[in-house]
């Protein structure tokens, strides 16, 4: 490889800032509805700012807006140096950035309006679906367009991965937002009763598997043997991982339905096979710790190499805890609790966020030729998104799981030995903490953004003053 | 008919196109992803295979970034 060679870095320089930018955005809407729960007076009886239309702001910024940055720098990155050419094209690439912004913008605006198609993880109205579509597959065009360009014979892993993301996300978004406008801001889904649920969590599961998961692993696979100095612990594995992930995820969705009007063998097939997905979930994880065989005191000193491990460590529990909670005798008691939210944060703090957070700060160092501000702060960031997450999930398991009996416990006469307002009043405690849990991480957030901007301020005038310097010698 | 013979029971006269293009379809996943397992695992193809490990670590220093 010539080291000449240049690459396409201005888009992911600030797609990876706008990353951190819509994280501390993200949580800090999180901590804030969170909060709303332990302490409902902080509704204002303001509609617009109403736990129910901020929650799926929550979940769109934290999903969409920073995870979907996080995998548009990542992607954009890391094809372009595993296949040492430039990005196919330099403008597609810009219209995915300003098309993203505009989507997160438009969601920002609506959602808090209470303009929603009532889908979760999909509130958005129809123009806005048809704008992520559009951008979607520019996305994916220039990247599959880079990758026939590249200067390598071998695709590596990681790209295998965002390419089944794109293909997946592409068909699922689609098929899920098929609907029927009314008004400008007002549709219809196609769908109806027991088909809409199923296509409903066909999409919410495999948004997990392929947008939260698959893209995700792509970056595991390239950031953390970048990090570590080191070869992937087993390339084989890796291919076993990704086929087994991608033909597996997609049977999950119905055990999202266990007991409900869809038939029983749909959601036993849902459970078997999330059962099984434990194999490929647990190699992939165990792929990305023994990379660092023989090199764990790396730990020690490696503040960025500690985010992408401890991310390992969380995606090996989630995705354990999530197949267990699959099984219908597990699923009778955690479905429609905590436990459920609980297990979502565990993979979306621990595994999601920790491994972009680790993902960023490598290519913050690289992008802008400079090392990290304050390692200090990178350590504290560490230890509070790690302790944050922490307090987080173990208060919606106790909460879950409390629920979960409260809701099924019966007296000697067969009556319901809890009313629903009393369970709710037994969670007040657990909130609280999941509220506190949330802002400590947001905190770490906040230092993150800040560390980072200092950091490319610095880098920024540093470069300015070598250039000032070349052009007085010139003179 | 046991309990588990219940269970697995099918009314293959009952199957519509999009049904057997189902079955199909996910059998035919099943047997290509046996395959591939095999493929990987085979120590013929190790060597092949496992060369691309160090593909990241060939490209380190070579970054020039766009300013």
């Amino acid at each position: 490889m010539q080291a000449e060679q240049q690459y396409s870095f201005q888009i992911v320089k600030w797609f990876a800032y706008m990353a951190v930018v819509y994280l501390v955005v993200g949580t800090g809407i999180g901590v804030y509805i969170a909060s709303e729960l332990a302490w409902p007076v902080l509704n204002f009886d303001n509609p617009y700012i109403s736990f129910g239309r901020l929650r799926p702001l929550h979940t769109n910024a934290v999903i969409f807006a920073f995870g979907g940055s996080t995998l548009m720098a990542t992607a954009y990155y890391i094809v372009q140096r595993t296949s040492a050419v430039r990005l196919w094209s330099d403008k597609l690439a810009w219209f995915t950035f300003w098309g993203w912004n505009l989507v997160i913008v438009s969601a920002i605006i609506t959602l808090p309006l209470g303009y929603t198609q009532s889908k979760e993880y999909a509130e958005l109205e129809w123009p806005i679906d048809i704008l992520i579509a559009v951008v979607w597959l520019a996305y994916s065009f220039n990247f599959i367009m880079t990758l026939s360009i590249r200067k390598v014979s071998h695709i590596y892993v990681a790209n295998w991965f965002f390419l089944a993301m794109m293909i997946m996300i592409t068909y699922l978004h689609v098929v899920n937002s098929l609907a029927i406008p009314v008004e400008l801001f007002k549709s219809y889904s196609i769908f109806s009763g027991v088909q809409d649920a199923m296509i409903q969590w066909w999409w919410g599961h495999n948004a997990v598997g392929f947008f939260l998961t698959a893209g995700f692993l792509g970056i595991m696979y390239y950031f953390v043997p970048k990090q570590a100095n080191r070869p992937i612990y087993s390339y084989r594995l890796s291919v076993i991982h990704f086929w087994a992930l991608t033909f597996g995820y997609v049977w999950l969705g119905a055990h999202h339905l266990q007991y409900t009007a869809l038939p029983d063998w749909t959601g036993s097939l849902g459970a078997a096979i999330s059962l099984a997905m434990i194999i490929p979930s647990w190699g992939g994880a165990i792929n990305g710790m023994f990379t660092l065989s023989g090199a764990w005191d790396k730990l020690r000193t490696d503040y960025i190499l500690r985010f992408l491990i401890v991310s390992l460590a969380f995606y090996a529990m989630s995705t354990f805890e999530g197949p267990v909670m699959a099984a219908k005798t597990v699923n009778a008691l955690s479905h429609y609790t905590d436990w459920t939210i609980g297990h979502v944060h565990a993979g979306a703090l621990g595994w999601v966020a920790m491994v972009s957070i680790g993902a960023i700060y490598h290519m913050v160092e690289r992008l802008w030729g400079t090392t990290i501000w304050s390692v200090k702060l990178v350590n504290l960031h560490f230890w509070m998104a790690t302790i944050g997450t922490a307090i987080y999930i173990t208060s919606m398991w106790v909460s879950g799981i409390m629920q979960g009996l409260m809701w099924r416990a019966y007296d000697d006469y067969g009556n319901l030995a809890y009313t629903f307002v009393e369970s709710v009043a037994q969670m007040h405690p657990y909130y609280a903490m999941r509220a506190a849990g949330g802002l400590i991480f947001f905190l770490g957030g906040c230092i993150m953004l800040f560390n980072i901007t200092v950091t490319i301020r610095k880098a920024i005038a540093n470069e300015s003053a070598k250039s000032a310097a070349v052009a007085n010698a010139v003179i | 008919m046991t309990k588990l013979q219940e269970y697995f029971h099918t009314d293959w006269s009952a199957m519509t196109g999009t049904d057997w293009f189902g079955l199909v379809l996910t059998v035919s996943v099943f047997i290509i992803l046996v395959i591939a397992f095999f493929w990987t695992y085979n120590p013929k193809n190790k060597e092949e295979l496992e060369s691309h490990r160090t593909m990241l670590l060939d490209d380190e220093n070579d970054i020039k970034s766009e300013k």
